[in-house]
């Protein structure tokens, strides 16, 4: 029989949430790799979280994604994405007169005008990716996720590309990753989307499109988590709750 | 969009694969399938491809060009007929800017009635009912080859000196009109109405809907066909407004081109009156023309580059081939004329994705990013963390809470839940309600000796700005919570980090801190984030827990596990926790206390759970020698 508790009773150490310890994960493998941490604001404008990014007013893209407004003149975006930080990245660096190569992930929390369920919430993290150079392909966006995933999810995983659209991207492509979890059968799980950093938004950000190039991709946090580790209810990260955070058995490496 | 494999077959001459085969190809080369129901592939088309393929005839044109089956036939590539233009029909394009192209033909001597059985078949394999059979036909023209349109009955329109006299016009303030489907809407300001144009009598939401008063019916003789092109951007914004999205708004939000309009006339005209009879009296047609789609050009070096590949001309030109993509080579630079309705090809990296997926993105090998010599810059980032390592250190357990508040400075247009239409400006009333909670379930998660500590750190949206916000929570579970308690933990910040910037304290119990003046990237340099390993997640029952103590006299020299171990064995499956909380050493004998936390997944437990099991224990303790249950 396990008890949970007996043998912890002495724990005086709290607990970090469990999305604290999934970036810092996160953050370990894409550092390898050469990716900084950037964090942006969840208050965004119009313009970096639609316009910047290759997503005009009226486009039926915005449709893809309920927005939440503020009622401000002008109005701002609870950000949708953590794609925003692509432009502001690249446009600071810019601006400090820093070419790429760049590498950044953007952890962070978005936000959905969505009726929630047990797949669904309004708020949830995101890890953005971003890396431009002069020959950075699709064949690196492959390599690079295949590389975080093994270390990630397992050994076994893999990355297939399948086309998708993004405005901000071209081609663009919805990532699957292959999943193996322990001691049952593998899936395919749609984990992200991807793809070559659209012309107009290296552009927008103040760099030359024909010089530079890159890939960007983005999903959700609490997804991995909750495939990884056995999360049923992603409403569970955000409620407040520590009987969540305690569910996790916490070691430090 | 729902697509019927007996519908595609329409367009080739080989026998196509099996749904789920053409569903495989769709998915790793084109669009993302929802569901393969029998013969028929509910198909996500994205706004990208949607001018051309949100019908049976684009979806042909992928399955030809992923599975290398040749189509039979193009509506799109055949030529058009030359139409006289009907004198009885004067259509005018009104609202110019928003009217791309206004089609129209009057068509006499139908014969409404049921359509014919394979007709019927088709829409309702696509979900679609079946009306009569000229309603019939205008759908099916559309699902095939993507153009709306819409029979009126041309009888019910008041005609004016022997004329039918139509327009698009803008709405009048406050107009309204009722749908063929019974709804009456009230019109928004920018949205157009087919109109008659003498008198003005709405006919049609434009590229939206039917008007009702027009409708067909089994005694409809006379038809007035319309087909036209209307700003998409337009249509979209009344659709969302009235929440009204059809087959015909999704297709002009999505720009489909003008041209594709006179094909869809020549469709539906051949097919009224294939299954309902009547005669062509003339098409006319308001069209300024359309300005030719510019060309598209693409180097191989351009494509290896942006694939990471190494494809050949050979490949390439194969690609654009099967796509029916019109090019030219000069060298090793390739020239596409896109066709009218691939208003999706604009830049090269278009046709990088085109001869991409068409290949096969399975083929793209998995290649590591070269090294970089530029150290990582994660002090921002990393001074964050180290805030929330010290707390953890001290016993400080994260949590995470929603940014929405019942009040604040910047207010939400559209909130998801109405009490809490306002960004948060701090996280004290979210951490008091967590603690709360914490309190509550600290028997079963903390045991009965430590107090409840949390902690969240998270963006405040504040007049001054958006920035970082701490959150301290501190209650004691036995005794009382008192201010030092908190006190120690804000000088311990203070004294370890540099953090001050109390905002507030709460109470006892709460405090929050701004981090807005903090240098996060001092705090950050040099400092690794500890890294941590979670295991797999045990989700909390939701029923309540129950608590039992219990005390024991035992023997000087008797171990705590030893008491324990009997308890572990003899209190049943619903004991999930259980702590020593009290012990001490009189005459000889040790009495250890112990709280027992008992819980059930399945259901709230009650003294007929409990009272045995605990029964059984205190016979158990008791019967070893020299042990008396207190």
């Amino acid at each position: 029989m396990k008890v949970f508790g007996y043998t912890q009773k002495h724990m005086e150490e709290g607990r970090l949430h469990p999305i604290t310890v999934a970036t810092r994960e996160m953050a370990e493998i894409f550092g390898r790799m050469g990716f900084s941490v950037a964090q942006g604001p969840e208050l965004e404008t119009e313009h970096y979280n639609f316009n910047a990014l290759n997503i005009p007013a009226d486009h039926p893209a915005r449709d893809m994604q309920d927005t939440f407004w503020t009622t401000e003149e002008p109005r701002r975006v609870p950000r949708t994405q953590t794609s925003p930080m692509q432009v502001r990245y690249m446009e600071a660096q810019v601006a400090k007169g820093i070419l790429p190569p760049y590498r950044i992930i953007v952890p962070g929390k978005v936000f959905r005008n969505e009726a929630t369920d047990a797949t669904h919430e309004a708020q949830f993290y995101q890890n953005e990716g971003l890396a431009i150079g002069e020959d950075v392909s699709l064949a690196n966006l492959k390599g690079t996720l295949d590389t975080f995933f093994k270390e990630y999810l397992g050994e076994g995983s893999r990355v297939r590309f399948r086309p998708s659209y993004f405005p901000f991207v071209e081609p663009g492509v919805e990532v699957d990753v292959w999943f193996e979890p322990e001691g049952k059968e593998g899936r395919w799980l749609e984990v992200m989307g991807a793809g070559m950093v659209h012309p107009s938004v290296i552009k927008n950000a103040g760099l030359d499109p024909e010089k530079y190039q890159g890939f960007a991709f983005g999903g959700g946090i609490e997804r991995l988590i909750m495939v990884k580790y056995g999360v049923p209810d992603v409403r569970l990260f955000h409620g407040g709750d520590v009987r969540f955070v305690h569910g996790f058995a916490e070691s430090e490496i | 969009m729902k697509i019927s494999r007996t519908w595609l077959q329409k367009y080739f001459d080989t026998e196509l694969p099996s749904a789920e085969a053409i569903a495989d190809a769709l998915t790793f080369h084109a669009f993302e399938i929802e569901e393969v129901d029998g013969e028929v592939l509910d198909i996500k088309v994205l706004p990208d491809r949607a001018a051309y393929a949100l019908s049976h005839r684009g979806i042909a044109t992928e399955v030809a060009a992923i599975l290398k089956i040749p189509l039979a036939r193009d509506p799109l590539r055949e030529a058009l007929p030359a139409w006289a233009p009907a004198g009885e029909l004067v259509l005018t394009r009104g609202a110019e800017d928003k009217v791309n192209r206004k089609m129209g033909a009057l068509v006499r001597g139908v014969r409404v009635g049921p359509s014919p059985l394979w007709l019927k078949e088709a829409l309702e394999s696509v979900g679609a009912r079946s009306i009569n059979n000229v309603v019939d036909a205008t759908n099916y023209v559309t699902l095939n080859m993507g153009q709306p349109l819409h029979a009126f009955d041309a009888k019910k329109i008041a005609w004016h000196d022997g004329k039918l006299h139509i327009t698009v016009r803008g709405v009048a303030a406050g107009e309204k009109i009722t749908v063929l489907t019974g709804e009456t809407y009230t019109l928004p300001e920018g949205a157009l109405v087919i109109a008659e144009a003498v008198e003005g009598t709405a006919l049609d939401i434009a590229g939206i809907k039917g008007g009702a008063s027009s409708a067909i019916t089994e005694d409809t003789t006379d038809l007035f066909v319309s087909v036209a092109n209307f700003d998409g951007p337009s249509v979209r914004k009344t659709a969302q407004v009235l929440n009204l999205f059809t087959d015909a708004s999704l297709r002009f939000q999505n720009k489909i081109s003008p041209e594709l309009a006179a094909y869809g006339m020549r469709d539906v005209l051949a097919l009224i009156t294939e299954v309902a009879g009547g005669e062509v009296v003339g098409v006319n047609d308001q069209y300024d023309g359309n300005a030719p789609q510019a060309s598209v050009s693409v180097t191989r070096e351009r494509v290896n580059r942006l694939l990471g590949g190494t494809l050949s001309l050979a490949d390439i030109e194969d690609a654009l081939a099967r796509l029916g993509l019109p090019y030219t080579v000069s060298g090793e630079a390739f020239t596409v004329d896109p066709p009218f309705e691939r208003r999706d090809l604009t830049i090269d990296a278009d046709l990088v994705e085109e001869i991409g997926r068409i290949i096969g993105y399975d083929t793209i090998e998995s290649r590591q990013l070269s090294p970089v010599a530029r150290p990582l810059k994660n002090a921002r980032y990393a001074g964050i963390e180290h805030i929330k390592d010290l707390l953890r250190m001290r016993g400080y357990t994260e949590v995470s809470t929603q940014s929405f508040a019942a009040a604040g400075d910047i207010l939400l247009a559209n909130p998801l839940d109405v009490s809490k239409p306002a960004l948060r400006t701090e996280l004290s009333e979210n951490m008091s309600a967590a603690l709360m909670r914490a309190v509550q379930t600290a028997p079963r998660v903390l045991g009965p000796t430590l107090p409840v500590r949390l902690f969240e750190i998270g963006s405040v949206f504040r007049k001054d700005g958006e920035h970082l916000a701490l959150a301290l929570g501190y209650a004691a579970t036995t005794g009382k919570t008192k201010p030092e308690h908190l006190s120690e933990v804000i000088d311990a910040l203070k004294d370890e980090l540099g953090v001050t910037g109390l905002l507030k304290r709460v109470n006892d119990s709460v405090a929050e801190i701004s981090l807005r003046d903090i240098d996060f990237e001092v705090l950050g340099t040099d400092y690794a984030p500890l890294p941590f390993a979670l295991g797999a997640f045990r989700m909390f029952s939701v029923y309540p827990f129950a608590l039992r103590d219990i005390a024991v006299w035992t023997p000087e020299g008797t171990e705590e596990t030893e008491v324990a171990n009997l308890i572990l064995k003899e209190a049943g499956e619903h004991l999930v926790r259980i702590d020593l909380f009290d012990r001490f050493e009189k005459g000889g004998r040790t009495s250890y206390a112990f709280r027992l936390v008992f819980e059930s997944r399945e259901r709230t437990l009650s003294d007929a759970d409990l009272d045995p099991a605990m029964a059984r224990v205190t016979e158990t303790l008791n019967a070893q020698e020299g042990w008396t249950v207190r």
